[in-house]
């Protein structure tokens, strides 16, 4: 696959990518592009190998969920909690924005694999077996792990 | 779970407008592209160093090898007297050969000495 052919994937596929990690890394978005044009280098060497058998994006979101388990495991000795990074009250922000805050505090509180599993099957619309390719995970796992995300996502999110 | 399925397709993050974005990741391709043709330049010197190596080290056997057919000589005569010089050369010199020698003995077990006391003081 040449550069241009490449870059026109990406184009079409940047959207739903970064709005996948955005939704990994609790809604801070300069690290979510940042381990997005991690994913995109690594893509972009290993592209070679990439043999049309699956589509480009379930490829694709598949090296970008692994940039972002790297990530979490270089990060974890000095991680800091979201909790308090963005608790705001709700009457200093639009309904919209707490909706998002209560959101994103949510899912940084259920497993990474849970949270990677409603991330690509509510937000990116995936059905379960390209998740199941993505997550590199059995279909029965994929929704074992939908069910207890969203079993856990209840007692976070108030409706 | 109807309510908390609906909250979550109705809350898709959003992402934000980013126009750098693509011209960032085409900046990272180009790098790999130059790194891709760096490492490239270095696998093909190294191939070429290895070639002319080897076809030097093939030219200097072959011609090693016409040189000692085309030249022979009596390995024996040769042999005896570099033998005799050597001899020669230790029974003359002896005595001042042996003082460096017993030298060398004394430093080497003063060093071992040392040592052997360091170790046992931890």
């Amino acid at each position: 696959m040449n550069q241009e052919r490449f870059i026109s994937q990406v184009r079409e596929q940047q959207e739903p990518l970064r709005r996948f990690l955005l939704a990994l890394c609790g809604g801070d978005s300069a690290l979510a592009d940042d381990i997005a044009q991690d994913a995109l280098v690594r893509a972009y060497v290993a592209s070679g190998s990439f043999l049309g058998l699956s589509k480009f994006s379930t490829w694709l979101f598949r090296i970008a969920y692994n940039c972002y388990i790297d990530h979490c495991r270089k990060a974890r000795p000095d991680q800091t909690s979201l909790d308090s990074a963005v608790t705001l009250p709700a009457s200093e922000t639009s309904d919209a924005s707490f909706r998002y805050q209560q959101l994103y505090q949510a899912l940084e509180r259920i497993p990474e694999k849970e949270k990677a599993a409603i991330a690509l099957f509510y937000f990116e619309d995936k059905s379960i077996k390209e998740i199941s390719a993505i997550l590199n995970m059995p279909q029965g796992t994929v929704k074992y792990q939908l069910s207890m995300g969203r079993n856990h996502l209840k007692q976070y999110i108030q409706l | 779970m109807k309510e908390i399925e609906d909250f979550l397709r109705e809350n898709k993050p959003v992402v934000k407008d980013n126009p750098t974005f693509i011209l960032e990741a085409r900046r990272r391709m180009e790098a790999v592209e130059g790194i891709k043709a760096e490492v490239d330049r270095q696998r093909c010197y190294g191939r070429m160093a290895l070639i002319i190596a080897l076809v030097a080290g093939l030219v200097l056997g072959i011609a090693a090898t016409a040189i000692a057919f085309l030249y022979p000589i009596d390995a024996d005569s040769v042999g005896k007297g570099v033998l005799d010089s050597i001899r020669l050369f230790l029974t003359t010199w002896k005595q001042y050969l042996l003082l460096p020698v017993a030298l060398l003995a004394i430093a080497l077990s003063l060093v071992l000495m040392s040592g052997k006391r360091g170790k046992s003081t931890f």
